[in-house]
């Protein structure tokens, strides 16, 4: 029970004691991963419904590409972590 | 091919602009005041196009008309197969196997009245999911064994070979065609589960619904002829609004089937206005209608609450289905000669 106790207090003590397990910089580029991530998911289903609709004929091309990208601008947006 | 992840989203980005194509309410107003030969003309001016100028030498008058319905439908339910993938193409197809019912009923009687292998194949509508090969081998064939070896391995050799005894005793087709109707209805909810909610729960809700609307179909239609037939050999399982015992029970009864129908909490408020028509005006037809419209109206609901599911899909087929249904109706209407009312009584509008 005794040293249970010792090793969580050590731990806590290592915790406070350190600097973020993360650098700054990396946390931002981890953050615009991620979002690049999630934009490329969300575009994957627009430009299958894209290609889908102009084999219809029933979009123009250029709608297409801009409905595409939308979700893009999320990565943009993502960028600002870069700056802060 | 079922093999790949499912694409929803290309599949419905297609279906709702085809949908969008379908023609209106007013057309088919239009369309009631016209001939057989005006029908086909205008056809030609809208998605008909190829198949009218393809068959136009070919037959005229009605005929042309159901004809390029039928090649039409079958064209664009193939594409619907043909774009999807993975799980979409197996929920899309467990429906449109009924059409491979169908074609095959036909390949079983045209061989059974000794009809020529051309004859028979103008009556098939191609949009199931047995492909062309399997289909244009059936109907070369002369003998119904042969038929039944070559779908073996497909979902109706075995039911169709062990109808195969009853058929022989008898010499009727009713047990090779009832084989053939329960394959199709047990495959359409097998090994889906009841799952509780998302777009497949809705789907099996729907699929449910349909086999209920059979069943009451096939219960009224007994109960109004007053044939002496075993309602349990007609019953299909699967769906929510009857069992087997009830059914049987309830032929008897016209009065009672149709209040336990109006009973019912899912089907009830959607139907009241059908069935208080039947219960007046004692039309069949009337309901029957009333049935696919509001089936229709069920999977529009659906398709607008999960967008890319394969509601969308299915609103389409539906959707699409009742307009040759539509269609083929006007057009034999005047060629019969019945009155623009009559027709009109004749249509699913919704």
């Amino acid at each position: 029970m005794n040293s249970l106790a010792e090793n969580v207090v050590l731990q806590q003590d290592g915790a406070a004691g350190g600097g973020p397990s993360i650098e700054q910089g990396a946390a931002a580029a981890l953050g615009i991963g991620l979002a690049a991530i999630g934009a490329g998911y969300a575009e994957r289903g627009i430009g299958a419904a894209v290609v889908g609709a102009l084999a219809e004929d029933s979009i123009s091309p250029g709608i297409g590409i801009l409905l595409t990208v939308l979700p893009e601008t999320l990565v943009i947006f993502a960028l600002v972590a870069l700056f802060v | 091919m079922s093999a790949g992840a499912s694409n929803p989203e290309y599949v419905n980005a297609r279906v709702r602009s085809r949908r969008a194509t379908l023609f209106a309410d007013e057309d088919y107003r239009k369309l009631i005041r016209m001939g057989p030969s005006e029908i086909a003309r205008f056809m030609e001016e809208t998605e008909y196009e190829r198949e009218i100028n393809e068959l136009g030498t070919r037959f005229s008058g009605v005929d042309l008309i159901e004809y390029a319905l039928n090649r039409n439908l079958a064209k664009h339910f193939d594409d619907l197969l043909e774009w999807s993938n993975g799980r979409l193409y197996d929920l899309i197809a467990r429906y449109l196997r009924k059409f491979d019912v169908w074609n095959i009923k036909v390949i079983i009687r045209g061989i059974y009245t000794d009809s020529d292998p051309e004859e028979i194949r103008t009556d098939l509508i191609r949009a199931g999911e047995l492909d062309e090969r399997t289909i244009d081998r059936l109907v070369e064939v002369d003998e119904i064994d042969d038929v039944i070896e070559l779908l073996d391995g497909s979902i109706f050799g075995e039911p169709l070979a062990s109808a195969t005894e009853a058929f022989e005793e008898t010499g009727a087709l009713i047990p090779l065609e009832n084989a053939l109707d329960r394959a199709f209805y047990e495959n359409l909810l097998a090994d889906l589960g009841r799952p509780y909610e998302g777009p497949e729960a809705n789907y099996v809700e729907f699929l449910e619904a349909e086999i209920d609307f059979r069943n009451a179909r096939n219960a009224l239609r007994l109960a109004r002829s007053g044939a002496d037939l075993d309602p349990a050999s007609y019953y299909i399982e699967g769906g929510v609004l009857f069992s087997e015992s009830e059914l049987s029970r309830l032929v008897g009864d016209y009065d009672a089937l149709v209040d336990h129908i109006a009973e019912n909490g899912r089907y009830g408020d959607r139907l009241s206005d059908a069935l208080s028509r039947l219960r007046e005006a004692d039309s069949l037809i009337q309901f029957e209608h009333a049935l696919d419209a509001a089936l229709l109206e069920y999977a529009d609901t659906l398709s607008s609450i999960y967008p890319t599911s394969v509601s969308a899909v299915l609103s389409y087929i539906l959707a699409k289905e009742r307009e040759v249904e539509n269609i083929r109706a006007i057009a034999r209407g005047r060629e019969v000669g019945l009155s623009e009312d009559e027709i009109e009584e004749e249509l699913v509008i919704l």
